[in-house]
């Protein structure tokens, strides 16, 4: 969280671990393993839209109701947000340093908790309560 | 992940145009633009839930020109993203990275993600 000055020397040596070695890693990996669960959020997303755009609300609850279309995919939104926010996060790394990067992160996590719980309440309020 | 200040590099102008760059930076502004738009998703979504008024307010706008223009280019977006990491995964096993290659595996994300966006809304849009 803090900013240091990133020498020549630093960069050189490789004892200075310069960058956290954890949570770089655990970065890396999730953003691959909820990359790839996105082609499944795809595929439900292009068969919902297709099926329900334009559509009446008895028509989406019909299809969207289904438990098993209607709980895996408020599932897939919460894994999409995550994406989402490891995602702005490396370009918010890229541009940003300090306490503004502070802030857009989060104000990046407020965006993305907030597509994560409003999505996934509203597809399991049609699941559920119709 | 690091948070600490990275070194900066020189920027963008002082470089030849490749299509690997061209690719990246798309990947990374089709990433920027999914973001924003997964609020259109949870928007539609959102109306679906509360109620038939909502629901008609936000399909006549998805529905008009601008909103199906909207759609398409998130439509295409989605796929050249998706075929973006796709490309990464490829990379991941270290293959496809030679000279030629890369700029093969570039080109082929590129006219795929126009090729599926016009199959997905010929099918699906403009033929029904």
């Amino acid at each position: 969280m803090r900013d240091t000055v990133i020498t020549k020397d630093m960069i050189a040596n490789p004892t200075s671990h310069y960058g956290n070695a954890k949570a770089s890693t655990r970065h890396f990996i999730t953003q691959r393993v909820t990359g790839a669960i996105n082609i499944v959020f795809l595929g439900f997303l292009l068969f919902i839209v297709v099926r329900l755009a334009g559509q009446d609300r008895a028509d989406i609850v019909g299809v969207l109701g289904a438990w098993w279309v209607g709980v895996p995919f408020a599932v897939l939104i919460g894994v999409v947000a995550v994406h989402m926010r490891n995602g702005m996060r490396d370009t918010l790394e890229d541009y940003m340093h300090g306490s503004v990067y502070r802030l857009a992160m989060l104000l990046n996590t407020l965006f993305c908790l907030l597509i994560a719980l409003a999505g996934a309440g509203a597809v399991l309020k049609i699941v559920f309560w119709g | 992940m690091s948070v600490r200040a990275r070194p900066t590099s020189p920027h963008l102008q002082i470089y030849r145009w490749t299509i690997t760059m061209a690719m990246s930076i798309i990947h990374r502004a089709t990433g920027i633009a999914n973001y924003a738009g997964m609020a259109l998703l949870v928007i539609w979504l959102g109306a679906a839930a509360f109620g038939q008024d909502a629901l008609t307010s936000v399909n006549f706008i998805y529905g008009s020109w601008f909103g199906q223009l909207v759609l398409f280019g998130f439509t295409w977006s989605l796929a050249h993203h998706m075929l973006g990491g796709l490309r990464h995964f490829v990379w991941d096993f270290a293959v496809m990275m030679e000279p030629g290659q890369r700029e093969a595996l570039a080109w082929a994300n590129l006219a795929a993600s126009v090729v599926i966006t016009l199959l997905i809304w010929t099918l699906f849009v403009w033929m029904v």
